[in-house]
């Protein structure tokens, strides 16, 4: 019988022994928390598509295009530009779309005045606001929306909008 | 009494021996050479082949894991097929939830066309697929599918800074056996799959970012290859559509906040 408890005791002390023994597999010199984002390895890509897909959900849950949600996809597209590390670059993506998100639920609606009131020259959004008419300038399509115009432009894999003074 | 009192300390003994085999292995595993030259021999092999060949074309099946600001993980599929004319003609598609386009380079021009917006932009580009590639990431921020196998120095890239190689196995990869490779490199660890007979093909990679507390990856399963695809001039040159608008790049620093 004490054999048994023995035998009993003895098995997961030796199974968790080899468990304990796991961690130290990797040697010291590349347990390093600051990643190379090298491009040849699409990390960098999978960060840039992180600010995307949540900017993009950002607008769906934003119902107002009020100036306040727009600088919030602005900053969360600006934060795909972050060329720092890949998990610098991340956390900046996460923190921007929070503020996004957040931004988006709590924008108030815009008030009868600041809806037409034209948004920076330069903003970039991820999306188009609703009731826009496209008209071409000079070879360009420009999309005049509220009091704004926007063309498309390819932030790298990405189409956006910008907002733009035709000429 | 006596039996058991010995017992117990044979049992002692049995254990403390346990805990310094371990600590004993651990230091001989971490004297071991961290870069086995058979992993290193079989990604060149790959390497080699691909960079041989004067045209191919593929299927690529990516999964690209994603964390949410909720901690939760969603994976994100796209497909991307790449044909690629050496030295300097390259055909890419992406088709995916967030992105659906299409990329041409006949080494004059690269090409992005945006089908859903039927939106396309068009600039003059090196010419060379490398130089492209390079040009594309570098000055339009633009990524293109496979790009990291596309490279004739891929072997290079890949091996990089690389402090960790070693063969894990055998993997079976839509019917191909694959032999199962490991390589680390400060913050990023990679994963390969090559056949092991006949042509050394890619079957898999993943890319996983150590950095990234979710250590998550971007899986790429390469099929259908092709060694000689059709690559008449015609596939390479872009021509817009009645009604396709023409934009610009937005140059990839070019931010619209003023900290930028």
């Amino acid at each position: 019988m004490k054999t048994i408890l023995k035998i009993s005791l003895l098995t997961p002390a030796a199974v968790l022994m080899f468990i304990a023994d796991v961690p130290p597999e990797l040697p010291a010199p590349y347990v390093q928390l600051v990643p190379e984002a090298h491009a040849v390895f699409g990390v960098r890509r999978r960060s840039f598509r992180r600010g995307v897909v949540i900017g993009e959900t950002a607008a769906a849950s934003s119902a107002q295009h009020s100036q306040q949600s727009a600088t919030a996809q602005q900053q969360a597209t600006t934060s795909q530009q972050q060329s720092a590390t890949a998990q610098q670059q991340s956390a900046t993506a996460q923190q921007e779309a929070a503020t996004a998100q957040q931004l988006g639920r709590a924008a108030p609606p815009p008030p009868p005045a600041a809806a037409g009131k034209p948004l920076p020259v330069g903003t970039v959004v991820s999306a188009l606001p609703g009731g826009c008419t496209s008209t071409p300038v000079g070879g360009v399509e420009y999309y005049y929306c509220g009091g704004t115009f926007y063309r498309a432009v390819f932030q790298g894999n990405n189409l956006v909008y910008v907002t733009a003074q035709p000429k | 009494m006596a039996t058991a009192n010995s017992r117990m300390v044979a049992a002692l003994f049995a254990l403390g021996a346990l805990a310094l085999s371990g600590i004993v292995s651990t230091a001989a595993r971490a004297q071991a050479p961290a870069v086995d030259p058979a992993a290193v021999q079989i990604l060149k092999r790959m390497t080699d082949y691909l960079g041989s060949l004067k045209q191919f074309s593929m299927h690529t099946q990516i999964n690209i894991e994603d964390l949410l600001a909720s901690g939760q993980r969603i994976d994100e599929d796209v497909a991307a097929s790449v044909i690629v004319s050496r030295p300097n003609k390259l055909r890419a598609e992406r088709k995916g939830g967030l992105n659906d386009q299409n990329f041409y380079y006949n080494g004059k021009t690269l090409t992005l066309y945006n089908a859903p917006a039927n939106a396309y932009a068009t600039e003059p580009a090196p010419g060379t697929i490398e130089g492209l590639l390079d040009y594309a990431r570098e000055s339009l921020g633009l990524i293109i599918p496979a790009s990291d196998l596309v490279y004739r120095n891929a072997f290079q890239l890949l091996m990089q800074d690389v402090t960790f190689a070693t063969v894990v196995g055998k993997a079976v990869i839509g019917r191909v056996k694959c032999d199962h490779l490991l390589f680390s490199r400060p913050g990023v660890d990679f994963q390969v799959w090559v056949a092991d007979a006949g042509r050394p093909l890619p079957c898999k990679y993943v890319v996983t970012d150590r950095g990234n507390p979710g250590r998550v990856s971007i899986t790429t399963v390469s099929s259908d290859w092709n060694v000689a695809p059709e690559v008449t001039d015609a596939r390479f040159t872009f021509v817009p559509s009645k009604g396709a608008k023409r934009v610009t790049f937005m140059p990839p620093d070019a931010g619209s906040t003023p900290s930028r």
